[in-house]
């Protein structure tokens, strides 16, 4: 017990109370003049609260993505995320269906879930009454709105500001090379990022999930973002391996649809997902990762043979998985060097080639035999690797490049981008134009023009490169940061310019012959592109680069295959696990779904589950 | 493959009666239908689906313009369906007839059939203005929103397959 405090003042109070010393033997007849009086009940009701307060929680469910950032700050674990079925759920667009509910048998009012959330949906309000019997106790769990727990709103009490926002919305800047050092020469632009930077970068991540949900293949980023918090980079590659053996290539070239989800960005900039795991991949040394790839590896040989054609990401991440469950995979590839599209699709400068060939010795590491230098339907047929393999996964990229066969189109100074761009990975010798005009206006034509005006810059001593893309700036297929550097780097951009026709005079090419695009979709938001033939422009060149689609080589399967085969609108048909219609046959990659590393990776990893259950039941 | 030239216009001027241009205009289709069917054997089975639409779509043509033919109501058929006329699009690089070849590619094919469509489209059209207003003007017009309903589809699909994969 206490001791009491011994000053002046507390003397006082500890003095007798008042009515000890002048109490009154007549004091209870002064009480009968209550009986008169009409009794007072003091509704519950809620009076106004301070402007600040902090009663019960507001959620305007329009804001509110779902994320779970609240739940995941509550220390109480106060908050429970219950679906609710009519809203919209789109991961791709990091929207979840889910809104937190509140118990308040165990809320707190610490408002942290008020202070992190991404969107600023959640409130508290100046409401502070509720009352129940014991029947009605789970009136206590609630999953509030924009209204207020009642039905009744009783304005807004505490609610986000600059100063209590536990979020970090900007993101640590990267350095980069700028303009003038990059022009001539293909170095690559990002530095990446140092240790601090990194840390600091992976502090502003909620660990909400978001990027895991609209990732392809689902690469567990809050985790690996946590570990390089933790200053645990190799923890970090070990997450990253878990899903993902092309993160060198990922760390640089990925789409980052992670960070287009990531709710972060719904305020300010998206954690640099990308970059954090690049930093985790450069900051681990090479034979760790080897090891690290290598943990959980089988130790015993199934017997099993897999055959894989095409060493790009798709093909190689099957073979990844596969060789991990004790399979002999063997990897063949038409070119002379592993990397597939990567390698001859992307340039050096946004990722450099020894990064890929990483990934790829991580891979082969495992007991991946890649044979390059060898082509399916000429130097062995599929029927050869049918005989031979018990499963054979058909990876062969995008490598032939679209035309688009307008007058002129025939000339030899007339050429493909994706052509142009192996070329240069090989080191190969053209003559290099003074003028480019490149049509397209995806990330190929941007590569091929920004490849191009580095070599113009590096032996001409200036850049003459025309870039003429359908779409206008609003609609431009590439992303935002390769146009901004193709300007940068002095390469002009025509936006909403249709191609017609090959300027060939005397058997020279002069140019291309561009229409002013009058709309590019029509009315069911289908690329259907219309043409204003009074606006016509000439774009001076001595060579044109399409770079407007492409397609993959399947002269490889041969007639009697293809016939074999169902094909869907073009493409192979396969199920949802990539396997073809013929049951010793998988397809994976940009073959089955169009241009992208990381759904590359994705269906690696698809259809190497789906032979795996496939040989399993076989057995 | 010669309906879409001028003699075909010419053709298609001389005739007096609505009964009369339908006939032309169906056996248009039916040829079209013929090569296409003719054709679908010879493309590899990637692409066999498209020359298979292609087929389809004339036949949905032929079957259409013969119904109509043997409407008794046709005037005020055709009249109802030419308050509604379909956009126009110009595209340079679907405008070529190119040699298709013994082994035509896609692209080849979805030209082809872009410029059958566009020259058939402009030939109703130019028709359609150099005739008195009317019921044969009218059915005219009707045969032109056909051919561009049927154009503007294929452009789209043709944007869809060629302007793909890597952009």
């Amino acid at each position: 017990m206490a001791k009491p405090i011994q000053n002046s003042k507390f003397k006082i109070q500890n003095s007798p109370i008042a009515h000890e010393d002048s109490g009154s033997i007549l004091s209870p007849l002064k009480s009968l003049q209550f009986f008169a009086r009409r009794p007072v009940t003091v509704p519950l009701e809620p009076r106004p609260a301070a402007a600040n307060y902090r009663g019960f929680h507001l959620n305007d469910h329009e804001k509110c993505i779902g994320c779970s950032s609240c739940q995941k700050v509550c220390d109480n674990a106060a908050i429970t995320m219950v679906k609710v079925p009519h809203l919209p759920e789109d991961p791709v667009n990091g929207v979840r269906n889910l809104r937190p509910a509140i118990d308040y048998g165990r809320c707190c009012w610490c408002a942290l879930c008020v202070d992190i959330c991404p969107t600023s949906a959640i409130s508290l309000s100046r409401e502070y009454v509720h009352t129940c019997t014991q029947e009605e106790i789970d009136s206590y769990f609630i999953l509030p709105d924009e209204k207020g727990i009642h039905g009744k709103y009783y304005g807004l009490g505490w609610q986000k500001s600059a100063d209590s926002d536990l979020l970090d919305l900007e993101r640590q800047q990267m350095e980069e090379l700028g303009p003038d050092a990059r022009i001539d020469n293909f170095d690559e632009i990002v530095h990446g990022y140092s240790e601090q930077q990194a840390v600091i970068e992976a502090s502003r991540c909620v660990q909400c999930g978001m990027c895991n949900d609209a990732c392809p293949t689902h690469m567990d980023a809050p985790e690996y973002i946590r570990a390089i918090w933790q200053g645990k980079p190799e923890e970090a590659v070990r997450w990253i391996y878990k899903t993902n053996p092309f993160s060198h290539v990922c760390g640089r070239v990925c789409t980052h649809r992670c960070e287009d989800a990531c709710s972060i960005g719904r305020r300010g900039e998206p954690v640099a997902i990308r970059w954090l795991k690049r930093y985790a991949m450069d900051a681990v040394d090479h034979d760790r990762i080897k090891q690290i790839a290598a943990e959980e590896k089988a130790d015993y040989l199934s017997g099993k043979r897999i055959a894989i054609i095409g060493a790009g990401p798709a093909g190689l991440t099957a073979a990844y998985d596969l060789v991990r469950k004790g399979h002999q995979v063997t990897v063949f590839e038409a070119r002379e060097a592993a990397g597939g599209m990567p390698r001859y699709g992307i340039p050096s400068y946004r990722l450099p080639y020894d990064m890929l060939d990483r990934d790829i010795d991580v891979i082969a590491s495992l007991g991946v035999k890649i044979q390059t230098n060898t082509r399916i339907g000429v130097d062995i047929s599929m029927q050869q690797l049918r005989t031979d393999y018990d499963a054979v996964v058909l990876a062969i990229g995008l490598h032939l490049g679209r035309s688009t066969r307008i007058p002129g189109s025939d000339h030899k100074q007339v050429v493909k981008a994706v052509d142009l761009l192996r070329m240069i990975t090989n080191d190969e010798k053209f003559k290099l134009p003074k003028k480019a005009v490149v049509i397209g206006g995806g990330n190929v034509a941007m590569d091929i023009a920004r490849s191009l005006a580095r070599l113009q810059k590096r032996s001409q001593d200036q850049v003459g490169v025309t870039v003429t893309a359908l779409e206008d700036k609003a609609h431009f297929l590439a992303d935002p940061v390769e146009v901004k550097e193709c300007l940068e780097e002095g390469i002009e951009i025509f936006d909403a310019r249709g191609p017609q026709g090959c300027i060939v005079e005397r058997g020279r090419l002069k140019g291309l012959k561009t229409w002013k695009v009058r709309s590019i979709f029509d009315e069911q938001g289908r690329f259907a592109p219309a043409y204003d033939e009074n606006d016509e422009q000439i774009h001076e060149g001595d060579m044109v680069i399409e770079a407007i689609g492409q397609m993959s080589d399947v002269s490889l399967l041969g007639e009697s295959l293809s016939e074999e085969l169902e094909w869907n609108r073009g493409r192979l048909k396969v199920d949802e696990n990539g396997h073809t219609s013929v049951d010793w046959l998988w397809a994976a990659g940009d073959c089955v779904n169009g241009p992208d590393v990381v759904h590359a990776v994705a269906d690696g990893h698809r259809v190497a589950a789906s032979i795996e259950a496939w040989l399993g039941k076989k057995a | 493959m010669k309906e879409g030239q001028s003699s075909g216009r010419e053709k298609l001027q001389s005739k007096k009666s609505l009964s009369e241009i339908l006939e032309v205009a169906i056996e248009f289709e039916r040829t079209a239908r013929d090569f296409y069917n003719d054709l679908i054997p010879k493309v590899s089975k990637q692409i066999r689906y498209l020359v298979e639409e292609l087929a389809e779509e004339e036949q949905r043509h032929f079957d259409l313009f013969n119904e109509l033919k043997s409407r008794p109501d046709i005037e005020q058929h055709i009249q109802a369906m030419v308050d509604t006329p379909a956009s126009d699009k110009r595209f340079s690089d679907c405008i070529h007839l190119p040699d298709l070849g013994d082994k035509p590619d896609d692209q080849a094919v979805l030209q082809y059939a872009l410029g059958r469509e566009h020259a058939a489209m402009e030939q109703y059209h130019a028709l359609a203005e150099s005739t008195e207003p009317g019921p044969i003007k009218d059915l005219f017009l009707y045969l032109a929103n056909e051919e561009t309903l049927h154009k503007n589809q294929l452009e789209r699909l043709y944007y869809e397959t060629i302007h793909s994969g890597g952009v």
